[in-house]
């Protein structure tokens, strides 16, 4: 083809796209509405907050503990070399009894920031550095500055935005959170009068559904027949719930369909099965909690092939005590996210359909606290107003997504913690819809309106 | 004695007005003050939160305290899913399968209808059935050979209704 003609189809189709009103899946018909990028999106909040220094900066040692080595070791994710000495983000050499000696098999030949674009310095503009300050906005779009930490978000989540814009069903979004803690079961839909629970995402903690407490309450539940048992508890229930009419005072369900909530319950119970068969997906490592919930996420998206998911990690956070520790999960958070994308590749309804973000909820202080661990390197907390704290990365990567390109430097930050809502809205063709709200944050825009 | 036709005329004319005056009635107005009418359930409007469900739903199912231990594992197994209604099912689900649970036999059921309507009502939404949701579950009992108990169990524990006090 000659590059008149390419241009001239090209042409014609990006005007197509933008002058055509596109169906969306529920039937509706917006005139604001384009055509999707992807059809999947994963968003991976990464992973309880992370220092620039020794993930994008590749910095190791060398800006944290005044040793003199550096090197990459989230080398599924980003370019660059191992550090050469002083490995202690590995596996342990259990032979030898050395601390994490061993470092995790790559799983990608190509990472991630050579097959998409990185967004190397974005800013948590505003707010303290605290978890539920930074899950919230990742999954809102906005900065919570005065709410309390046990309530949800004042503005309306991504579910909320794609359910009632993009006409998704419950089951098209999730969130899989490591846990129940840190208010996290509060972030799949927020008090927002206009939106809430009407349009809010699933959510689910697998560490502690399939853990001890769903063992314990869950594990091999009743398996009701659902043309049978099940229509007779709907029409019971039904009569029930329709003589109990007082408005709005009904169990807090997520409008789930019946087939919706079959689904939810067979994945539950399947799940238990493979828990129990010891035949659960898991990353080649997995000694963490992180991985562990990668490996969940992963049936979750197996099972329902949602249009967006959300996963948060949390295990870095351990860099409050122990830094060695924090460089193991640094690795591992890196490990997890190239096998969550090897795996997404693997689902045929999600291969080369589907975009990744990656982003921290927020950084970690500049200086050291006191604590040190074994190999007397010094901790780090994430302290309210410390710069450092403010300094994170993006990481999108998927179809239609320039490959191998940076935007943005330290000295030119490009990109909010705020921008990942109107980023996911661009990517499934409800931006202006979301931006025309006026419930993001200020700064908030698309990140391929930044590049 | 003989009475003259003036002093009779007298004594009638008194007579009549002492009749006319005692007969005169008080008239009493009755009125009727306005009231709303709510169903009997409409004063349930709190949500029960997951502990005092859990408590109640034990309490009912197995007509015993649920343990400090096992209700605190049970609410984070109820936090750990979104939908409350799904959570509370597969809940309900997994004590139905427990043998200790406390449960008319089919046979109880169906030998007397009313009373185990009556007693469900009784156990689950604190308050007797209307006569129309009496005559709703009866017909519903007596017309289909498959519901048993533990579905009707089932059916109230995770009732709207049941979720709210």
């Amino acid at each position: 083809m000659n590059r008149r003609k390419f241009i001239k189809q090209a042409g014609t189709v990006i005007g197509g796209t933008l002058a055509s009103p596109y169906i969306m899946p529920s039937g509706l018909m917006s005139l604001s509405t384009t055509a999707p990028m992807a059809e999947h999106v994963v968003f991976v909040l990464f992973a309880g907050g992370v220092r620039q220094q020794e993930s994008v900066l590749q910095q190791y040692l060398a800006g944290s503990q005044n040793e003199n080595v550096e090197g990459n070791i989230m080398y599924n994710m980003l370019s660059g070399a191992p550090p050469a000495d002083k490995i202690a983000y590995g596996r342990d050499d259990i032979q030898n009894n050395i601390i994490g000696a061993i470092p995790i098999d790559r799983i990608l030949q190509t990472p991630l920031a050579e097959q998409g674009t990185l967004f190397p310095e974005v800013r948590f503009s505003k707010g303290g550095a605290g978890h539920y300050n930074g899950l919230s906005t990742g999954v809102s779009g906005n900065y919570e500055l005065s709410q309390s930490l046990r309530a949800r978000p004042a503005s309306p989540t991504i579910f909320e935005y794609l359910r009632r814009h993009a006409g998704f069903k419950a089951t098209d979004t999730w969130f899989v959170g490591v846990d129940i803690g840190g208010s996290r079961p509060l972030l799949n839909y927020s008090e927002h009068a206009d939106y809430g629970r009407r349009y809010g995402g699933n959510f689910l903690a697998p560490l502690t559904t399939f853990g001890a407490p769903g063992m314990k309450h869950f594990m091999d539940f009743k398996n009701y027949h659902p043309e049978t048992e099940w229509e007779i508890i709907r029409e019971i229930r039904g009569f029930l719930n329709q003589n109990f009419s007082t408005e709005g005072l009904e169990i807090p369900h997520l409008y789930n369909t019946e087939e919706e909530a079959y689904q939810i319950r067979e994945f539950v119970r399947s799940t238990f099965e493979k828990v129990k068969a010891n035949n659960l997906i898991l990353p080649p490592v997995n000694d963490n909690r992180d991985l562990k919930a990668i490996g969940y996420a992963v049936e979750v998206l197996q099972w329902f092939k949602p249009k967006m998911l959300v996963l948060d990690l949390s295990d870095i956070d351990v860099c409050h005590a122990n830094f060695t520790a924090y460089l193991k999960n640094v690795h591992r958070a890196d490990h997890g996210v190239g096998f969550l994308w090897r795996e997404i590749q693997r689902i045929p309804e999600m291969q080369n359909n589907t975009i990744m973000i990656v982003m921290p909820e927020h950084g970690r202080d500049l200086a050291p606290n006191p604590i040190q661990d074994l190999n007397m390197w010094y901790a780090f907390d994430h302290s309210t107003g410390n710069l450092n704290t403010r300094r994170i990365f993006s990481l999108v990567v998927g179809p239609g997504v320039q490959g191998n390109l940076r935007v943005g430097s330290e000295a030119n930050p490009v990109g909010d913690a705020s921008d990942i809502v109107p980023t996911i809205a661009d990517i499934f063709g409800i931006k202006q819809q979301v931006m025309d709200k006026g419930l993001l944050d200020p700064a908030a825009m698309s990140l391929f309106d930044r590049i | 004695m003989q009475i003259s036709g003036k002093y009779f005329a007298i004594i009638i004319l008194l007579a009549g007005s002492l009749s006319i005056v005692s007969c005169r009635r008080d008239v009493t107005v009755f009125g009727i003050d306005d009231l709303t009418i709510l169903p009997i359930n409409s004063e349930k409007n709190k949500p029960k939160t997951s502990a005092q469900y859990i408590s109640v739903l034990y309490t009912n199912l197995f007509q015993r305290a649920i343990g400090p231990n096992d209700m605190l594992s049970a609410q984070k197994a109820i936090e750990s899913i979104g939908d409350k209604q799904i959570a509370y099912d597969i809940l309900v689900s997994k004590y139905m399968n427990d043998p200790t649970l406390v449960l008319p036999t089919n046979e109880e059921m169906r030998a007397d209808p009313e009373t185990f309507v009556r007693n469900t009502y009784t156990r689950f939404l604190i308050r007797q059935p209307t006569e129309a949701e009496l005559a709703w579950m009866l017909n519903y009992i007596t017309s289909r050979p498959n519901v048993t108990p533990e579905l009707i169990y089932f059916s109230f524990a995770t009732s709207n209704e049941h979720f709210h006090y």
